[in-house]
């Protein structure tokens, strides 16, 4: 049954445990799947969870976070892998696209160097074939003159130029999934709709599947498949992108969806924008009843009792709402 | 939730000292940046010495109350006109006149009284206070060094707490330290930090940037209730013309150290005229189209 499903993610959770206080449950309970050749967002605010969820997915997580759950990738239980297989998944099979490429390359060895390291661990090739690969692969992320790039330092490069160095590391191997996390987060508004193109271009040359963190829905729209949508640890909506940008379903998401519009149609000075009061809940004491019942609209009296569990009503739509069944 | 407390300021921080804000000016700019340019120096040690033009003769004014944004890509000088207007850098060349004064020259000490009219408010919130500081202590460290820490210690944790509700944070949290706060409420400290000298002029560089959509609403909803309550005047920072489009008065485009366009922001985003504000709006309205095209609404 889940013969067709690159990576299935059930009911994962992460808790850090700290020194000293509570244990946090990062990510409480997820399940996804990931289909080849599908682009899939996950959609939060920041403390969600989300980058929790990237790492967990690739086993990357600091000392002191502890995983439950089960995350099988081409028939693999990435779960109980010993590190040495990890090592070898690692950039080949499941390659990440960090934040922050300003310090995920190291600031003293050149592009061409941080590109053919990838390379270096993960297949045989001479000194040679590697420079010509790593030269296609700079021609392949979008740089026009790939000698000059290639011996270059990361801080002689502009913000987005790094960021395409990080996506010809991820794409080195051809790795059947990208786990991109908030890729655009620290580049203004047109060179974000630059790389957003690239992923696009990387998943129809190479049908790539890419698993896409962000807490903005204008980075998601017209490029993601489909959208989850995470709210302090947990999934509360799962869709077609369409489904959630047209019709989304839960308080939370609506809502969102109300200031993402707001904020782009760039028509009229406005003294107020939309909102959501307050702040989503402190990781550390999480409350029974539905996580976002303190800020919504929407609230019953079922909603601070219990968790809603998943309705489904339509078939290929997931949510975690009261509004949707008792 | 800002607006309806943000009358009960503490009454001796509502005016500042050294004379130059004092009375009613309204209806005289209150900055004026005439032919202002900055170069900074690359190189050095092992390589050639080059001059970088990073600002080159930019005119602009702000009426008392108003919002001016200068928008442009990374790299089109911006914040460096922000930080010549805060003075934390000097500029090479042009005046810079607060109400009348230019404080384009004037020596650190010369500045003293003109700091606390003029407050600055960075994009990452964290990296510009002291980490071990806790919340009181991030927001009374410009009252120190103006000396106006004043009153003893309950006076002044109600001072911070006035502070902390404007900003909408509890005031019960003055003791925590500032690491332990979230992104959107190290952004309100840092608003509440800036507001604590009582400026008329707030350069936001990037405030709402690398913020949640969501905490993104809440501090520009934030900022136009403190606007509101306070005729503040912002100098805004941003990349993004969509958003600033919408909470502007005026836009000023920068494109390669230049202000290449500048009118009112209505005009500048239905009737362009430079290529630079041209591109900046065609990314918009990419990204808006999009949107549209997929939640069905009208772009």
């Amino acid at each position: 049954m889940a013969r067709d499903h690159l990576i299935r993610v059930s009911d994962l959770s992460v808790t850090y445990c700290a020194d000293e206080g509570m244990p946090i449950r990062a990510v409480d309970g997820i399940s996804l799947e990931i289909s080849p050749q599908e682009i899939v967002g996950i959609l939060g605010e920041s403390g969600c969870g989300k980058s929790t969820l990237a790492g967990a997915l690739l086993r990357l997580l600091p000392p002191g976070a502890k995983s439950e759950g089960g995350i099988l990738f081409r028939g693999l239980e990435l779960m109980n892998l010993p590190e040495a297989e990890l090592r070898a998944l690692r950039g080949r099979e499941i390659a990440l696209i960090p934040q922050d490429p300003a310090l995920s390359l190291n600031p003293v060895i050149t592009a061409g160097v941080l590109i053919g390291e990838v390379l270096r661990a993960h297949l045989p090739l001479s000194a040679a074939e590697r420079r010509q690969r790593v030269k296609e692969l700079l021609c392949e992320v979008g740089f026009d003159r790939p000698e000059e790039i290639y011996s270059a330092y990361p801080h002689q490069l502009s913000g987005g130029q790094r960021q395409r160095i990080a996506i010809a590391q991820a794409m080195a191997c051809r790795p059947g999934l990208l786990v991109a996390d908030e890729p655009t987060g620290k580049l203004d508004a047109t060179l974000q709709s630059e790389i957003i193109e690239l992923l696009s271009k990387i998943r129809q040359q190479h049908g790539t599947a890419i698993l896409i963190i962000s807490h903005d829905p204008a980075i998601l729209a017209g490029f993601s498949d489909r959208i989850a949508v995470m709210y302090a640890g947990r999934i509360v909506e799962v869709g077609s992108s369409a489904e959630i940008f047209g019709r989304p379903l839960h308080p939370y998401t609506q809502a969102l969806m109300r200031i993402a519009s707001s904020m782009i149609t760039s028509a009229g000075v406005i003294s107020r924008f939309p909102a959501i009061a307050g702040e989503s809940p402190d990781p550390g004491c999480i409350a029974e009843g539905c996580r976002f019942e303190p800020r919504c609209s929407e609230r019953m009296d079922v909603c601070s009792q219990r968790y809603p569990q998943t309705f489904l009503p339509e078939p290929s739509r997931l949510v975690n709402c009261f509004k949707y069944g008792e | 939730m800002g607006s309806n407390l943000a009358t009960n300021l503490p009454a001796n921080l509502s005016n500042s000292p050294g004379g130059a804000f004092r009375g009613d000016l309204s209806g005289v700019n209150l900055l004026r940046v005439i032919g202002l340019s900055k170069q900074y120096v690359r190189g050095g040690l092992w390589k050639k010495r080059v001059q970088v033009a990073a600002v080159t003769s930019a005119h602009f004014e702000i009426a008392r109350g108003q919002t001016l944004a200068l928008v442009g890509v990374s790299g089109s000088g911006k914040s460096t006109v922000a930080r010549c207007v805060a003075r934390i850098e000097s500029p090479d060349a042009g005046q810079i006149l607060v109400q009348g004064t230019d404080i384009a020259r004037l020596s650190s000490r010369e500045l003293l009284p003109f700091r606390s009219g003029i407050q600055m408010v960075f994009q990452d919130a964290v990296m510009s206070m002291n980490p071990c500081f806790s919340a009181l202590e991030a927001i009374e460290e410009p009252l120190r060094i103006q000396r106006k820490a004043i009153g003893n210690r309950q006076e002044r944790r109600d001072r911070v707490g006035r502070l902390m509700i404007e900003v909408g944070l509890s005031p019960d949290w003055m003791d925590r330290p500032i690491s332990n706060f979230s992104g959107g409420q190290r952004q309100r400290l840092a608003l509440a930090r800036a507001l604590a000298l009582r400026p008329r002029l707030l350069v936001l560089d990037e405030a709402l940037t690398g913020l949640d959509v969501s905490t993104q609403a809440q501090i520009a909803n934030l900022l136009l209730d403190l606007q509101a309550a306070h005729q503040l005047t912002y100098l805004l920072i941003s990349h993004d013309l969509a958003l600033v489009a919408r909470m502007a008065n005026v836009i000023g485009v920068m494109a390669g150290g230049r202000i290449v366009e500048t009118g009112p922001a209505e005009q500048i985003v239905s009737n362009p005229m430079h290529a630079a504000t041209k591109q900046l709006l065609a990314s918009a309205k990419t990204t808006a189209a999009k949107f549209a095209a997929i939640t069905g609404a009208p772009s």
